[in-house]
């Protein structure tokens, strides 16, 4: 794989193992109806390993989306600072080191899922023979090689999704942001989606932050997953998920799987 | 079977107009519609008679169809594209542009009646030859007709977007120009064929309107009413059903490429 080969290096220069750093992190939105503000999080500390994959999981106004937008650069600090690999969010936007996943696919219904995925590159200006080699490797990883052709109308949810994940990859960036990206999807679905993502990610050696409200999906996926409580939105507590990989469905019917789940449950604060 | 009946739903909605449209020529031709109407043949002719009068007039409606059509065509092609770039400057200044286009559609409000004689005065200068004069000024009527759809249905489809795809944008570092060009334009193009199914049959009324009040006497809409004054009843009627299927035809015309263009979108 094309992307397997590049080694995890610091721009810095000095290696600590640290993609992402989060300090005393607090975001503030402006109240609706009052002058007020609301506190969408408070006082986060967080540092995310490279390679690793983490899960921001919390109920309704946790700030968990919040966060992960703090971290693409779509949403602004108030106070505290967000470093990734040594450098500013902005920086590493700038650079297309994000590769996001949305709730919803936003697929461009103009394009087929071929010119979809090839979107990013486009806006990079990588030149045309780069850009249909990389399409084909994308959708070859997420198992739509012969949907190329397809619109986003004549594709199910799931395919529409996954298409968005090989859109993230396209441009070879070094940290996967997903934000409750099968949520919209039924439960069998999801089910085969979270394998799939497993396995692309054990390909593709990138570093994911992935939210979600599920708890079994987070601890089936991640290596730690972040309880975040809501009103202030803070983080309760970090579980370490230690269950082996290569992980399958089936891992969710032992003992192990639902101790984890109940640890994670009982984490939440206040709600 | 569903395909079956698919395919029959799509010819039965062709069918059904087609076959009420001919029971009516039907009536009209035996002169059953004169009894029911009270008519006579002189103010409302037989279709066959109409038919025979384009047949034997055809290089002349030829002439009057094309004059037509160079007005209709050009008023919409000309109020489209400023149309458009009324939607774009709205767009790319949002903090008037919505106020501004909701003032542009008050231009909607003018009955074309009320506009056209006057653009037809205010453009008397505008050239020696009285054809080209009388031509810019039809143009003109149906430039600003056509010109409020578009702009509105264009800032539409240039700042509806659907969440997370100026995210998306974002997060690939586009520029404002890539965002414009690769996001919002094509965005609006479906918008843009919305606009056009209300001012494509509009041009033509504006532009057969806009030609009874010109100072030039060509024109489909001209003919009408000369035909009238004339008492040339028969004649009258053959150029509105001359009128009819320019209508028709261009609206045809733009739903096929609207099918078209708009194919991959479902």
């Amino acid at each position: 794989m094309q992307f397997a080969r590049k080694l995890p290096k610091t721009d810095t220069g000095v290696d600590d193992g640290i993609e992402i750093r989060i300090e005393n992190l607090s975001v503030r939105f402006p109240d609706k109806n009052s002058r007020a503000t609301v506190d969408a999080l408070t006082g986060i500390n967080l540092d995310i390993r490279r390679g690793e994959f983490i899960s921001l999981v919390g109920p309704s106004g946790c700030g968990k989306t919040t966060l992960l937008r703090t971290i693409a650069d779509l949403q602004a600090p108030s106070e505290g600072t967000v470093t990734v690999r040594g450098r500013t969010p902005r920086e590493m936007r700038l650079q297309k080191k994000f590769g996001i996943v949305f709730q919803s696919p936003v697929l461009y219904d103009w394009r087929t899922a071929r010119r979809n995925v090839c979107m990013p590159m486009e806006l990079m200006g990588l030149p045309r023979k780069q850009r249909t080699r990389t399409v084909s490797e994308m959708l070859d990883l997420v198992n739509l090689l012969g949907s190329g052709h397809k619109y986003p109308h004549q594709m199910s949810g799931g395919m529409q999704q996954r298409v968005g994940i090989a859109r993230a990859l396209a441009t070879q960036p070094e940290i996967l942001l997903m934000d409750e990206p099968f949520s919209a999807l039924d439960e069998f679905t999801k089910e085969k989606l979270n394998e799939e993502l497993l396995s692309i990610w054990s390909i593709a050696k990138k570093t994911v932050v992935f939210v979600t409200h599920n708890i079994a999906e987070s601890v089936f996926l991640s290596d730690r997953v972040v309880v975040l409580s809501p009103h202030p939105g803070r983080v309760s507590a970090v579980v370490e998920i230690d269950l082996p990989r290569p992980r399958h469905l089936a891992v969710r019917d032992t003992p192990a799987f639902g101790a984890l789940v109940s640890r994670v449950r009982n984490s939440f604060e206040g709600v | 079977m569903n395909k079956q009946s698919n395919a029959w739903d799509q010819i039965s909605t062709f069918l059904y107009p087609v076959a009420f449209g001919a029971l009516f020529v039907v009536l009209w031709q035996t002169g059953l519609l004169h009894r029911l109407l009270g008519a006579d043949t002189f103010t409302l002719p037989l279709p066959g008679r109409i038919f025979t009068i384009i047949e034997e007039n055809t290089p002349a409606i030829m002439g009057n169809v094309r004059a037509t059509l160079t007005v209709a065509l050009g008023g919409l092609a000309l109020g489209s594209l400023i149309g458009y770039l009324l939607g774009v400057l709205a767009a790319l200044f949002s903090k008037w542009g919505k106020g501004g286009l909701t003032l542009a559609s008050a231009f909607n409000a003018i009955p074309i009646i009320a506009i056209a004689p006057i653009l037809n005065n205010l453009t008397k200068d505008f050239s020696t030859d009285a054809n080209i004069r009388s031509m810019f000024a039809k143009i003109l009527v149906v430039t600003v007709t056509s010109m409020v759809a578009m702009s509105v249905n264009a800032y539409r489809g240039l700042t509806e977007l659907k969440p997370f795809s100026l995210d998306l944008m974002r997060s690939c570092a586009a520029s404002g120009r890539q965002i414009f060009f690769k996001l919002r334009v094509p965005n609006s193009v479906p918008f843009i064929f919305t606009a056009l199914r209300v001012s494509v049959p509009g041009c033509i009324i504006s532009a057969l309107v806009s030609e009874y009040f010109a100072e030039y006497i060509v024109g489909v809409g001209r003919q009408i009413r000369e035909n009238i004054v004339l008492a040339q009843y028969a004649t009258a009627w053959a150029y509105i059903v001359v009128a009819c299927a320019m209508g028709i035809a261009l609206y045809a015309a733009l739903l096929i490429s609207e099918r078209i263009l708009l194919k991959g979108r479902g």
